[in-house]
């Protein structure tokens, strides 16, 4: 069973979001702050992140950087969530080193495709 | 004294008491001057007489030598004063008889020879007379006189002379002081005239004309002179007056100007703040509306998907309904945010260049829910050759999706169609965009109004068609941002076709006025510029390699620069200093890996993005050196020119308003699967 570490700030966000993760299949792990984030990221060792942008603490880049540039973490896919569709966003994800992004709201169906997509390329390399 | 500088009134009483004076002196003097001279003679004659007298009465006594007889005839002349000596001779010269008058004794004078007639000796005149008797000479009288009587006339005369010439003088003075004032009189007057005038600066003053002899018509022309003078000095005051006037009025008109600047300044100012305090607004309002509603909509969607597994129908519908409704609500907020934000102008455009086949295919396959809910059947026809296009492809996806789900809702069990094609069009490249449906078409009224936002009519058929009423307002507005065009033709049942053109490579020279224009617009024509053209080096052993990169990196409109090996790399890149370099790894000499090296390590060179294409799979390696971008060959050249694209995007980002992209894309996605993984954004308004 996958592992998703889900790091959101908002709590409904992350309640709901958790919860139907769970109901799809999923364990998953919560952070609620980038700090916490980045620690669950070493310790828990999951398979897929969610990563939400706007954190307090430290921003959902900062920690992608330090978790890409982490050989023990650089594997791990990141999917950045981003509250704003600009292409800024989506640009900067890309650069800073996610393997892909989604838009909030998420949209559940969405979200999932790019998860499963990233788990199985995670799964044949 | 220079009698040239005498006063006017001095010198003609000059002139005219000289010109009198010479003419009394001349006339006087000469009269008197002949007077005298003529009174000598008759005193000679006199003289003469007086001696034939004394010499008849004389002769007797000297016939007969009567000496005493002599003597006393000779002393009658004792009577006559100025007869001072008489002296008879005889015939052989000898003094006879001789008288002296006793007031004036003379020395007797011996007789000249041959004297006869009068002399004027010394001062007396002397007579010499033969005396006869019977017309005999008997002796010679001699008679001196001194001149007293001439003497005293001539005193007299002078005397009188004199002081008539002083009393004339005098009257002439008199006269002439009175008559000099016919000439001096309106000289003095018109000099006094000119003095006042030009002490009191008047110049209504006018001198007199006394005569109307020269001096009058010279005053006369100094009147004539003064009347012009006054008038133009009228003229010049009031010519002043008016200028004073003038400015003063100006320098009103100027400080009113600097204050309107001044206000006009503060008033932009204001706007600025406004603007900027609207955009913050925007931006905040755009996160704080949106979170609530993630909610609502989130946990919707899970309720219902838990109800349905408890197998709730009734409850699944109820929460279907809250997430139908929050759904609708958020693409509300969404088209209104972006109304606002194209409103206030804030609008901007993110361009960047992408293959339009791709995200066609993204977009079209989020669009089939919205489709088969109708029983509708799309078809999509993309020209061959559509490529890459430069514009804000988030907006491009947000038309067409606008477009489409409109076809799809207007339209029942029919067919939905886009179609794709490149066009030139006055030297610009376009790409053209049609979606055509079978659908309830458009009316004309609606049709006039169907570019603006929230009308009745749209209203309603938002009511029972869905949608916001403001998709294609925002559509509308985007084609226009980005230089475009947009237009529809449509009858009503017949369906509708809706156009639009966007340039194949949009520039940002984007107006207030096209952002906030009304439906109708024209196209402004996207100027394709080739200003930013950047260099790309290539660095590849492979001559066909080289050559092909080069030939469609031009196309694309960059300037490319290639090289065979890496030192040759090496060196162009100090000359050019390229936008992006490209580096194959297997080459002879200096492979790739080496070349990177000295790429990262060179400070001049190390900034430049390093894209590696090679057939070698060493990602990590190449990540390391600190290559951007790692691509596999053989590359797919539009995921490449996409890359580059980006670079170029954000080197020239200041003009242009684009975003920094520089997506490091790990692998090159040639396989199905990895496409997928770059969907990116996806519309947001989906209902």
């Amino acid at each position: 069973m996958p592992k998703i570490l889900l790091v959101e700030d908002n709590e409904m966000n992350r309640d709901m979001l958790s919860r139907r993760l769970q109901r799809k299949g999923y364990t998953v792990v919560t952070a609620h702050d980038g700090e916490q984030g980045h620690l669950l990221a070493h310790s828990e060792c999951p398979d897929i992140i969610l990563m939400d942008i706007s954190l307090p603490v430290m921003d959902g880049w900062e920690v992608t950087r330090l978790l890409k540039a982490d050989q023990t973490t650089r594997h791990i896919p990141i999917i950045a969530l981003t509250a704003h569709a600009l292409v800024t966003d989506r640009a900067k994800a890309f650069e800073i080193g996610c393997d892909d992004y989604d838009t909030k709201p998420v949209e559940f169906g969405r979200l999932s495709e790019k998860i499963e997509n990233l788990l199985v390329v995670r799964k044949s390399s | 004294m220079n009698l040239k500088n005498l006063s006017i009134k001095r010198k003609l009483m000059l002139i005219t008491m000289l010109t009198s004076g010479v003419a009394v002196v001349l006339s006087s003097a000469g009269f008197l001057i002949y007077d005298l001279i003529s009174f000598r003679h008759s005193l000679s004659q006199d003289l003469v007489t007086q001696a034939d007298i004394i010499g008849y009465n004389s002769a007797a006594a000297m016939a007969f030598k009567d000496e005493s007889a002599a003597t006393v005839t000779l002393s009658a002349l004792q009577a006559k004063e100025d007869i001072v000596l008489a002296v008879l001779y005889t015939r052989d010269g000898k003094i006879f008889a001789q008288y002296s008058h006793p007031n004036s004794p003379r020395p007797s004078v011996s007789l000249a020879a041959e004297a006869r007639g009068y002399r004027f000796e010394g001062s007396y005149l002397e007579v010499f007379r033969d005396v006869t008797l019977n017309g005999e000479p008997v002796g010679t009288l001699f008679l001196q006189s001194d001149m007293r009587q001439w003497n005293s006339r001539a005193k007299r005369y002078a005397t009188i002379f004199l002081s008539f010439v002083l009393i004339s003088g005098f009257f002439a003075l008199l006269v002439s002081s009175k008559l000099q004032k016919l000439i001096s009189g309106p000289i003095l007057h018109l000099e006094d005239t000119m003095r006042m005038v030009s002490a009191t600066k008047s110049y209504e003053v006018r001198a007199t004309k006394f005569y109307g002899d020269e001096i009058g018509r010279l005053i006369d022309g100094f009147n004539t002179m003064l009347a012009e003078i006054q008038q133009r000095d009228t003229a010049l005051h009031h010519a002043n007056d008016e200028l004073k006037t003038r400015t003063l009025e100006l320098e009103g008109e100027i400080v009113r100007r600097k204050e309107m600047q001044k206000e006009l300044l503060n008033a932009k100012h204001a706007a600025e703040d406004a603007n900027r305090a609207k955009s913050a607004f925007l931006a905040n309002m755009s996160h704080e509306l949106r979170t609530p509603l993630n909610a609502i909509i989130g946990y919707s969607e899970m309720l219902e998907e838990e109800t349905h597994e408890l197998g709730k129908v009734e409850n699944v519908k109820d929460l279907q309904k809250i997430q139908g409704a929050g759904k609708h609500l958020l693409s509300l907020i969404n088209d209104v945010l972006d109304l606002s934000k194209i409103e206030a102008g804030r609008m901007g455009l993110h361009l960047e260049a992408f293959d339009i086949t791709q995200m066609i295919d993204e977009m079209v396959s989020t669009l089939h829910p919205a489709i088969s809910k109708n029983a509708n059947t799309i078809q999509v026809h993309l020209a061959n050759d559509l490529g890459v296009m430069r514009a804000d492809i988030t907006k491009v996806r947000q038309i067409l999706f606008n477009l489409l789900s409109n076809a799809s809702k207007f339209t029942d069990h029919g067919t939905i169609t886009l179609d794709v094609d490149k066009s030139t069009e006055e030297g610009k490249d376009w790409i053209k965009f049609r979606i055509a449906d079978t659908g309830i078409g458009i009316t004309a009224k609606q049709k006039a109004n169907l570019f603006q936002e929230f009308t009745q009519a749209d209203v309603s058929i938002a009511r029972k068609y869905g949608g916001t009423g403001l998709g294609l307002a925002i559509s509308y507005r985007y084609v226009r941002l980005m230089n475009g065009r947009i237009s529809v033709e449509s009858e009503p049942a017949h369906g509708s076709v809706f156009t639009v053109h966007i340039p194949s490579r949009v520039t940002a020279d984007v107006t207030e006025a096209a952002q906030t224009d009304k439906a109708g617009g024209s196209p402004a024509g996207a100027a394709a510029t080739k200003s930013d053209v950047d260099t790309v080096l290539v660095i590849d052993d492979d001559s066909t390699v080289r050559d092909l990169m080069s030939r469609f990196l031009t196309r694309l409109g960059f300037n490319v620069v290639a090289a065979s090996s890496g030192e040759e790399g090496l060196r162009l890149a100090r000359q050019v200093n390229p936008l992006v370099v490209t580096l194959d790894v297997i080459m002879p000499d200096c492979d790739g890996w080496a070349v990177l090296n000295k790429l990262k390590a060179d400070p001049e060179l190390s900034k430049i993005p390093v894209i590696m294409v090679t057939v070698v799979d060493n990602e990590s390696m190449g990540f390391e050196l600190g290559a951007s971008h790692y691509l596999i060959k053989p590359v797919d050249r539009d995921r490449l020119a996409v890359l580059i694209e980006k670079h170029r995007a954000a080197r020239s980002s200041a003009a242009t308003d684009a975003e920094v992209l520089a997506p490091s894309i790990r692998r090159d996605p040639s396989s199905k699967k990895e496409k997928g993984r770059l969907k990116g954004t996806l519309p947001r308004t989906m209902n």
